[in-house]
């Protein structure tokens, strides 16, 4: 364990640091001996440092921003309520330039240079590919809040999990009822054709088929097109429904033409917020969307029976009703993914106190705390809803929400429920050695 | 590796390079929306229509364009060595905040202050105010105090051959950190390598003198003074003079032709610092822009494209000056011509307007966002909670990416500096091959082909900013 170094150094937010002089403020105010005092306050206020490898720089950078200031709140809020095992919470940022060599570079120095108890916060699945081996081969634990079915999928290994967000593979399969029952069984996918779009494709189509719907088009867009006028005479006259997964800058564009394509007798059109993360609902160009459906990993406009976990969890991070944050309103957040780090810090917590978690030596008392936590009840650490956690595939599995675009707002018309977002388990990661 | 699954792989692309770098999504999006054709094709029209216009003018007003207004002059103090002391105990500081603050290197003083302040933003001001950096340069002061004799001869002479080739290399090696390194923004890293660059450079100042060195082999000193040369106002400690932006480049006499390439790497490596995010350069070496592998798996590309394109420019800028060059002297004797290398190295100096307005335009956007990182680490220096600037409870926007109209604006001011830097090398391209040749005629011959060039030109800076990226 290293000896107490000035936290004030390592913490990258005043607000994490603000909550953390609280935190050992009270414990030191706990004593009564001086001497004795200064000891104790040593052993137990010696931090939890957790090593954030978030994309600063690189193409995950917009992410980055707001998993960062998603991971500051939930620190501070952790710390303002006394940290974790009574000791505070120190949050190590190294950014990862969303690039996977680096990532495991920085992995390393989590483990190596900074005595991190542990790594957290991937987004970008290449890293999370790229970095996962390092933190196996260092047997250091590695939360990631990445989406990818890489984890359950069994590529991975025993000290990834991913605990706080749910995977892209229970997510699309999730869509196919509410699709099939109530937009219609003729669908046509547009997706670019890479390993994202293909994931969309063969998930997708999967589930459609086992509730008795078809996808009669399968439209790959190259992934460097700008403009897609030629590919709408593609999609086929008895088309229900339009299932969408384009991403990239030339994505108001898509829609901008296929708005006018279709002009007002358009097919239902259903989409992934993924396409439009970020991007405020009511720009222009974006009126087409009117009344089209998109997933949501967690409803970016506050809804009418929106829970008191929400409405808490939206003050910490600094958001408004629209999603957007407090201090800019135009600053549209990352509000479908970004819960993911606040939920996993929380189970961190979880995980280490029922561990009795003390340092290092206790990693893998860590992992196997969380491998046996199953049920997560809707609370304001989990503010995003309940979940089941799958201890052998490291997996968490929850609600998933599709909402309707009205007003140039998002309105949630659909929650799935947690068994339809389920799947075989891939691999029993409890099987394989620490 | 290759990467599977991510459907999170390039919801957001851009955000340019690791070090100074900074794009969005929905910014790239709402360009794709804006008349961009119309804008590149007005702008190409202003910079083609300046070119005929100063074609079709009498001589004289293209050298009084760039005539200047003398000014009383300005007793300036003589404080380098204390300023330099100062900036070089700044920079002690923050190395060592590089090595002990802040692992992020949105919060850390040292990337911040390197990239966003002193690469991004230095230049911009020695542009507009003048030599700056004369005053700030963390190496005069020590040098003065450590090698006080002035007439202390240095170590080794600087042979002619080695022109400016020193700094050539070394600005090459810069861009290649600033383009291709995975972690230019990781805070110790940055830290060594500025550390490391500040003894190499002093140990050179004590090999060949503070002078040679200087002038000759360190390129942030060189670069800092070509870019104060397009600053409006000059002072001396003789005369202070005020003119048009530029006007300093029609008395510049470069010292050798490699310090005419020295000019033109600069243009060359910020055209480069743009292609390289574009679609077409990633299909070009086989990437997906939509699943953009990192940095470190196109090291070998990005050097060798800005290599590349250095040569290309190069190559393509000299023979342009040599073909200029004959057309106008076909008729001269061959002793009363100007030798080709001395037109070529003051042509060069030409392009710097062009390479600035680049540096503005490709930067501009980063400047949005990272300055605002950079105010609150100057609140925040030590990560400690504290709020020295009192900005209360500070949050970083990008807000302005997401809306058409900001991002219109955004857009335009880019454009607008690169049509008005591609006008500016145009005339001043004029006036300096008018003192070269002392005749209208000859000097317009002259400049077709550099002119066509900067027309090109117009072109490739304005397709830059529209086209889409996604590095």
């Amino acid at each position: 364990m290293p000896i107490i170094k000035k936290p004030s150094r390592l913490v990258t937010r005043r607000s994490a640091l603000k909550g953390l002089a609280v935190g050992t403020g009270a414990v030191a105010a706990a004593g009564t001996l001086p001497g004795f005092v200064r000891y104790s306050q040593a052993q137990s206020s010696e931090p939890i440092r957790i090593g954030f490898q978030v994309h600063r720089t690189g193409i995950g950078a917009a992410y980055g921003r707001w998993y960062d200031r998603t991971t500051q709140a939930a620190t501070k809020a952790i710390n303002d309520a006394g940290g974790i095992n009574g000791r505070p919470v120190e949050i190590i940022a190294e950014d990862d330039g969303t690039d996977p060599k680096r990532g495991a570079e920085v992995v390393e120095k989590f483990a190596s240079q900074h005595n991190c108890d542990l790594a957290f916060g991937t987004l970008f699945s290449h890293v999370v590919f790229g970095s996962a081996p390092r933190a196996g081969e260092l047997k250091i634990p590695y939360f990631v809040v990445s989406e990818g079915h890489h984890v359950a999928s069994g590529k991975l290994n025993r000290y990834t999990l991913q605990p706080g967000i749910t995977d892209v593979k229970s997510q699309v399969q999730a869509m196919a009822p509410f699709v099939s029952d109530n937009l219609g069984k003729k669908v046509t996918m547009i997706y670019p054709d890479f390993a994202f779009g293909h994931d969309h494709r063969d998930y997708f189509s999967a589930a459609l088929e086992q509730q008795g719907g078809e996808v009669i088009a399968k439209i790959a867009i190259p992934p460097t097109e700008s403009s897609f006028t030629k590919y709408f005479p593609k999609i086929p006259r008895d088309t229900e429904v339009i299932y969408h997964v384009m991403v990239g800058p030339a994505v108001l564009t898509f829609v901008k033409e296929m708005g006018e394509f279709y002009g007002p007798n358009k097919p239902e059109i259903f989409g992934f917020i993924d396409s439009l993360e970020a991007v405020d609902m009511a720009s222009p160009g974006l009126e087409f969307l009117e009344g089209s459906y998109f997933w949501e990993g967690n409803p970016r406009y506050a809804q009418k029976d929106q829970s008191t976990y929400d409405k808490d969890y939206r003050a910490a991070v600094g958001v408004d009703d629209n999603g957007a944050s407090v201090s800019d309103p135009k600053d549209v957040s990352t509000y479908s993914h970004m819960f993911g780090c606040w939920e996993t810090l929380y189970t961190i917590k979880d995980g280490m106190e029922a561990a009795g978690y003390k340092g290092p030596e206790d990693r893998t008392k860590l992992i196997e705390a969380v491998e046996s936590i199953t049920d997560i009840p809707h609370s304001a650490e989990h503010p995003q809803g309940a979940k089941i956690f799958n201890g052998k595939t490291h997996q968490v599995f929850g609600h998933q929400y599709i909402s309707k675009v009205k007003d140039g707002k998002l309105e949630l018309a659909h929650t799935t429920s947690i068994e339809d977002t389920l799947y075989d388990d891939e691999v029993d990661y409890t099987t394989q050695p620490f | 590796m290759q990467h599977t699954v991510s459907r999170l792989v390039a919801v957001f692309l851009a955000l340019v390079l690791a070090g100074p770098a900074a794009a969005h999504v929905s910014q790239q999006g709402f360009v794709l929306l804006l008349p961009t054709n119309v804008y590149m094709t007005a702008g190409i029209w202003v910079v083609a229509v300046t070119a005929l216009a100063i074609a079709f003018t009498p001589g004289d007003v293209g050298e009084r364009l760039f005539s200047t207004l003398a000014l009383p002059k300005i007793p300036a103090p003589h404080w380098e060595t204390v300023t330099s002391l100062l900036a070089f105990l700044f920079l002690c500081w923050l190395v060592s905040m590089g090595l002990s603050g802040s692992r992020d290197p949105l919060a850390n003083p040292l990337p911040l202050f390197i990239w966003t302040v002193f690469w991004i933003m230095l230049v911009i001001v020695q542009a507009v105010i003048g030599n700056l950096w004369h005053w700030i340069n963390p190496w005069t002061g020590i040098a003065r105090l450590l090698f006080a004799n002035p007439r202390r001869r240095p170590i080794l002479a600087w042979p002619a051959w080695l022109g400016s080739w020193p700094a050539i290399v070394g600005l090459l090696a810069f861009s290649s950190f600033v383009l291709a390194d995975p972690a230019p923004d990781d805070p110790a890293r940055l830290a060594m390598i500025v550390a490391g660059y500040w003894l190499f450079t002093m140990v050179a100042i004590l090999v060949f003198g503070e002078r040679q060195w200087l002038a000759r082999g360190e390129f942030l000193t060189i670069l800092m003074r070509h870019f104060a040369s397009l600053a409006p106002l000059r002072l001396g400690r003789r005369a202070s003079c005020l003119g048009a932006p530029a006007w300093q480049l029609l008395s510049a006499a470069p010292h050798s032709a490699s310090a005419g390439i020295f000019v033109l790497i600069l243009l060359g490596t910020g055209s480069f610092d743009g292609l390289n995010e574009t679609f077409w350069w990633l299909s070009l070496i086989d990437v997906n822009p939509l699943e953009f592998p990192g940095r470190s798996a196109i090291i070998t590309e990005t050097v060798t494209g800005l290599l590349l394109t250095n040569t290309l420019l190069v190559l393509a800028f000299a023979i342009l000056v040599w073909t200029g060059h004959r057309m106008a002297t076909r008729r001269v004797l061959p002793a009363e011509r100007t030798g080709y290398r001395d037109v070529f190295g003051k042509l060069c100096l030409s392009t710097l307007p062009i390479a600035l307005a680049y540096h503005v335009a490709h930067y501009l956007t980063v400047v949005l966002v990272n300055g605002q990182y950079a105010l609150a680490a100057a609140s925040d220096p030590y990560a400690i909670g504290a709020d020295y600037l009192g900005l209360g409870t500070f949050y970083v926007t990008t807000g302005f990416f997401n809306s058409r109209d900001t991002v219109q604006v955004i857009f335009l001011t880019q454009a607008g500096a690169v049509v008005l830097g591609h006008a500016i090398a145009i005339l001043i391209a004029h006036a300096i091959a008018l003192r070269i040749y002392g005749q209208n005629r000859l000097a317009v011959i002259s400049q077709i082909p550099v002119a066509a060039f900067m027309i090109a030109y117009t072109f490739l800076g304005l397709w830059l900013l529209a086209a889409p990226k996604g590095a």
